[in-house]
């Protein structure tokens, strides 16, 4: 953890880092293009090796199953690309989940009004941690991870045990397709393509990324900083809620402790696609092919017989691999994330 | 455009500013001169929002504002080019340019507005880089520009400039003025802050002299030569806080570097430090004066060049290795590099010496507690105990426990970043005494300072730094303040005295 | 920022006492936090005589054992401006190498314990090799560890564990020993060792050093990077403990021992004063703190509450400690 002295005027080259060229130039080093090539290289070993590995039906499933995944992941970028992180994540979701199907209770009727209830207590929720954050100047690990404990205690109070319904034509929903693509994948790349766009053409977008970049250039640049880390953590309860709703749909009751261990797997996906931890580099369509390389690998590795548990393992690898290979090596600027 | 009114500002019961009356019309160049800690960077940040003022009024454009904020100031036509940077690091050129203020097409940004404007604003600046690169890609020099270009973006009527060309060539420095030039033309407001005297007599309308926090003149720059705004910045009665220099005698080398390098900041620097004496190190901000004392003491590995200690060769680069050979470095941010902030005075003070204090491997805290006092006494600190935290010490009596720290290992060399930076009269006092008693007992102090008064009043030779290199060795009767600051601030090979001068008993260093 | 009045310094200097609360204001919160400690037994005890019968008590402190050895640990990683999610992945994979032994005789004690601290010291330096020479974060470098470890112990158990511990184990954990559970004889070993270590030790007085101010740290020559070292060593050593003392106390192996501990330590760790940028923490702060969470969740059980309540409570405590430390520190 020494400090390295820097040349100013020299910019550090490496191999692997996160391309310095913006988004639409991709060149063979961007690690996007990496992730792209593995889930190609993916597909073509598991075509050669397994069987039904390769099928529409099967990939489709991936598809439909890595969708809460990849909700949660998207809004766990956002909040990192601001420089912060999020640890309620898997909470919210549990009581998003606990929320949506204890009061819809199978009536069709009430369905959309409380999901878009649920999703907006997801936002509320973030503007407490933001504002906790933004004002008593914790640090977003220690908040959020007190938030947690709150809302997985309140969901736990609400249902103790798995309950509530939804109506049937939820659960249709969720494992419906569409020209042989689940319409949960269609959902899913809309989202991150939505978000991307909004990060990266739109004022309030890039203002994430200045925030977390360097807050106080931002702050001297008259950037809202305040306002840019608000905006952030909201879009990330938000979509926890919504993925939370979205795995009720699927299983068709409200689970209070669905979400647990989603905190640290929707982070996984976020590092795996070169967004760095300390804020202001990098994107939504990393954590999307993350998210999708997962469980690819994921896919494949059950089809050739390897244990979940040596899965686990192979996890963690790719985890310090990814890091080991995007990390500047220079001191890390902040005391925790 | 801009009115100061009995403008003061202190921090704590420490006045930095006090009675500014300063104002700049549209369409003038208005040039603010003054040493290093006369006040300027405090001036600027007030009219720029980030500091309130502790007293006085402020008026832009005729309205007076009370609550500035750096985004209201901006709204209200203000724009300050910083000498920190105010570009976020991961965004592009493009974006950086236009942070706050992209243009948008339907709620979408209009990338290729932002992208043309760049390319026009990078012709007009003679940046070289793209407008999507990325702003830790520039170098500094580059960087500089775009806060620059930033200005022009925002097309404030009224630009405080920020030392500007600290890292500029001189083509680009040139290629500024000329934009500052069209910019007084198009009736913006320009504060023009800077120490490079050629540019400030080329391009500024009024120049106003700010010494120790106050406005000493303004006046046109018409009738002003250059000496007389040196004379107007530095002249003071050099009181006599500074002990007699003749009861230093030099002695024996004990520290001598050869061909000490680390490209860009430093060029190769020779020097030989001799016992007993005090060396004064000065120069401008950006003169590379901190990068010699990192690679002299080890905080940094030059990149080529030797140190002997001695005669005998000191391992570059390891802070370790450096204090067992008997050298001892005191940081210029002692709040940043020094102090252990959450820590008691006692535990600053017995830092660097912990083995001493456990004999059989285990602290006692007697031996601690007496070091600790015996820190107190010979340098006055000011605490009730030695268990004060020391963030609650005001910066003269920290200052002081970091010496007290570095004096513990009973150092040979004992190299002084801005040893009297943020401290009180007192305290330097204090501080100075203690540094003679030091030389006379054999210590050899080299001394950054950017206090002319102090290298002026302490130092037995003078180093001066300009761009990275050591221009010039002052002895004797040469050490003057006019002297230092010629070196210190005249353009290389802008003509004018160098080292070579044969002026009074100017020596120059040998290797 | 205040200057300090002038004392003549020829006078008695103040002596630093337990009164002398403006140079010790992390004095000051450690008696205000050991006072509500003593409020909740105090409030525990008038819901309920019994529990301060002995038999009770040592069950609270056999309860409480692990997490005071995982916060101790956790303290001295949060001192070096780091974090050690993997110490609940070492306590259960501890646990699981224990009965991996598969012996009954209490002779192989000693070897257990001594193997499960030495995997503790192999997970710790390898943390540290990740963090100090690689430069990753500490969060994300300790997760990796975490799943890897996680996804070892499964595989090796197959998501079963099984084989048989030596009865020797269990007396670790609730074996009595002078009144007290050896466990808690345990915990105050490595609780005085820790104490010792960061107050009287050259070494934990460079640590302390080092993570107030690395930069200064290094700039006079201390050892930064086998200071940071030692810290995630010794808390792997701590989290192995844990786990030994965990195995004993359940009997039978889960392969999620101890889950949520790491978490947990960090709450406590909070409450105890120790401060996540660096620099400051301390033993008696941190294992009061893991006491007081325990105490709330004893008194949330008596109380009739349900277990998710205590969730909620802890997390309320946990954002308030924080924001009275972090509101006290900037004044």
């Amino acid at each position: 953890m020494t400090p390295v002295a820097t040349n100013p005027a020299q910019p550090v080259a490496r191999a692997w880092r996160p391309s310095s060229r913006v988004p639409w130039r991709l060149s063979w080093r961007d690690a996007r293009v990496v992730l792209a090539v593995l889930i190609v290289a993916l597909l073509a070993a598991g075509a050669a090796l397994a069987e039904r590995f390769a099928t529409a039906q099967n990939l489709g499933n991936v598809l439909e199953q890595s969708t809460t995944l990849g909700i949660v992941a998207l809004g766990q970028t956002i909040v990192v690309l601001a420089g912060g992180i999020d640890l309620s994540v898997g909470a919210m979701m549990s009581l998003a989940g606990v929320l949506f199907a204890g009061h819809v209770q199978g009536d069709a009727a009430r369905f959309w009004p409380l999901l878009a209830a649920v999703v907006a207590l997801g936002a509320a929720m973030g503007a407490v941690n933001a504002a906790l954050v933004n004002r008593l100047r914790i640090s977003p690990l220690i908040v959020t991870l007190g938030m947690a404990s709150v809302l997985q205690g309140t969901a736990l109070l609400l249902m103790p045990t798995p309950g509530g319904s939804l109506p049937e034509f939820a659960t249709t929903l969720t494992y419906a397709s569409v020209l042989g693509v689940p319409t949960s994948a269609l959902l899913l790349v809309l989202l991150f393509a939505l978000v991307g766009l909004w990060l990266h053409h739109t004022r309030s977008g890039r203002r994430v990324y200045a925030v977390g970049s360097d807050e106080h250039a931002a702050r001297l640049s008259g950037v809202d900083v305040f306002r840019g880390r608000s905006v952030a953590f909201m879009l990330c309860g938000a979509l926890a809620a919504l993925a939370g709703t979205y795995l009720a749909a699927r299983t068709g009751v409200g689970d209070p402790r669905a979400g647990t261990g989603f905190e640290l797997s929707s982070i996984v996906p976020v590092v795996i696609g070169a967004t760095l931890l300390r804020g202001g580099r990098g994107g939504v369509l990393g954590t999307l092919l993350g998210v999708w390389l997962l469980s690819l690998l994921s896919n494949l590795l059950n089809f050739l017989g390897v244990s979940s548990h040596v899965q686990w393992i192979v996890q963690g690898v790719i985890v310090l691999v990814a890091v080991m290979l995007v990390s500047t090596g220079r001191v890390v600027r902040r005391a925790a994330p | 455009m801009l009115a100061l009114s009995g403008i003061g500002k202190s921090f704590g019961d420490v006045a930095v500013l006090e009675g500014i009356e300063l104002d700049v019309r549209a369409g003038e160049v208005h040039a603010l001169m003054g040493e290093n800690g006369a006040g300027k960077s405090t001036l600027i940040k007030i009219v720029g929002g980030i500091h309130p003022p502790s007293r006085g009024t402020l008026r832009l454009g005729g309205r007076e504002h009370t609550r500035l904020d750096p985004r209201s100031a901006q709204a209200a036509g203000v724009f300050i080019v910083h000498q920190e940077f105010s570009t976020v690091p991961d965004l592009t050129v493009a974006e950086n340019l236009h942070m706050g203020i992209e243009p948008r097409r339907a709620g979408l940004l209009d990338w290729a507005a932002m992208r043309r404007r760049t390319r026009e604003l990078a012709q007009q600046l003679g940046f070289t880089a793209d407008p999507d690169d990325r702003v830790c890609d520039l170098s500094i020099a580059q960087r500089q520009l775009l806060e620059i270009g930033k200005a022009l973006v925002h097309r404030a009527s009224l630009v405080v400039f920020d030392e500007p060309t600290a890292a500029l060539t001189q083509e680009s420095a040139a290629q500024l003025l000329v934009r500052i030039a069209e910019l007084r033309a198009a009736g913006v407001a320009i504060v023009y802050v800077s120490h490079r005297m050629e540019e400030v007599f080329r391009i500024a309308d009024r120049i106003s002299v700010l010494k120790d926090g106050r406005i000493v003149a303004t006046r046109p720059t018409a009738q002003l030569t250059e000496s007389d705004v040196v004379r107007m910045m530095v002249g003071r009665e050099v009181s006599n806080i500074f002990p007699a220099k003749s009861a230093r005698r030099a002695g024996a080398c004990v520290l001598r570097a050869e061909g000490v390098h680390l490209p860009p900041r430093l060029e190769p620097c020779s020097l030989a430090l001799h016992a007993g004496e005090i060396v004064g190190v000065a120069g401008m901000a950006g003169s590379g004066r901190t990068t010699l004392a990192h690679c002299l003491f080890g905080a940094l590995a030059p990149q080529g060049g030797t140190i002997t200690v001695d005669g005998a060769p000191l391992p570059p680069g390891r802070p370790a290795a450096s204090m067992d050979r008997g050298l001892c470095y005191l940081t210029e941010d002692r709040r940043v590099a020094g102090l252990f902030l959450r820590h008691s005075v006692q535990r600053n003070a017995t830092a660097a010496t912990l083995a001493r204090h456990a004999p059989r491997g285990l602290l006692q805290p007697a031996s601690e507690r007496q070091a600790a006092r015996s820190v107190i006494d010979t340098l006055r600190v000011r605490a009730r105990n030695e268990h004060i935290r020391v963030i609650d010490l005001s910066g003269g009596n920290q200052q002081k426990v970091l010496l007290g720290r570095l004096l513990e290992r009973q150092p040979r060399v004992l190299i002084l970043d801005e040893p009297t930076r943020g401290v009180d009269v007192g305290a330097k006092a204090e501080i100075y005494r203690l540094m003679d008693e030091l030389a006379q007992r054999g210590t050899a102090i080299l001394m950054i300072s950017s206090e002319l008064i102090e290298v002026v009043g302490m130092s037995d030779r003078v180093l001066v730094m300009r761009e990275g290199a050591i221009v010039a060795t002052l002895a004797g009767q040469a050490i003057s303040e006019h002297e230092i600051m010629e070196h210190a601030a005249r353009e290389r090979g802008g003509g004018g005295s160098d080292a070579a001068s044969p002026r009074g008993e100017a020596l120059q260093e040998v290797a | 920022m205040s200057a300090s009045t002038t004392t003549s310094n020829a006078a008695a200097p103040g002596t630093p006492g337990w009164r002398d609360w403006q140079s010790h204001p992390e004095r000051l919160e450690l008696v205000l936090l050991a006072a509500f400690v003593a409020l909740l037994v105090l409030a525990a005890a008038l819901l309920q005589p019994a529990f301060l019968a002995p038999g009770n008590l040592r069950d609270v402190l056999v309860q409480a054992a692990p997490l005071c050895l995982v916060v101790l640990g956790q303290t001295l990683v949060i001192i070096v401006r780091g974090l050690d999610l993997s110490m609940a992945s070492v306590c259960a994979s501890v646990a699981v190498m224990a009965t991996a032994f598969n012996t009954t005789s209490d002779r192989m004690v000693p070897v257990i314990v001594c193997a499960g601290l030495a995997l503790g010291a192999a997970v710790g330096a390898f943390n540290a090799w990740l963090v100090v020479r690689r430069g990753i974060s500490p969060f994300l470098a300790t997760l990796a560890v975490m799943i890897v470890l996680q996804g070892a112990r499964f595989a090796y158990t197959g998501g079963a564990p099984s084989g048989t511990l030596p009865e020797g184990m269990a007396a670790l954990s609730s074996g009595v020993v002078a009144g007290l559970p050896v466990s808690t004889w345990i915990v105050l070993l490595a609780a005085g060792g820790c104490a010792l270590f960061l107050t009287r030790s050259v070494a934990g007085r460079e640590t302390l050093l080092v993570g107030s101010n690395p930069e200064a740290a290094r700039l006079i020559g201390l050892p930064v990077a086998r200071r940071i070292a030692l810290a995630y060593v010794l808390s792997g050593m701590l989290a192995a403990a844990a786990g030994l003392v965990l195995v004993g106390y359940v009997g039978i192996v889960d392969n999620w021992t101890g889950k949520g501990l790491e978490l947990d330590a960090i709450a406590a760790a909070v409450l105890g004063g120790a401060a996540l940028s660096g620099g400051k923490g301390s033993v008696a702060g941190s294992i009061l703190g893991a006491l007081l969470l325990v105490m709330v969740f004893n008194i949330m059980v008596m109380l009739g509450l349900p277990v998710e309540a205590q969730m909620v409570v802890q997390g309320v405590v946990i954002i308030a400690a924080a924001a009275t430390y972090a509101v006290r520190q900037s004044r």
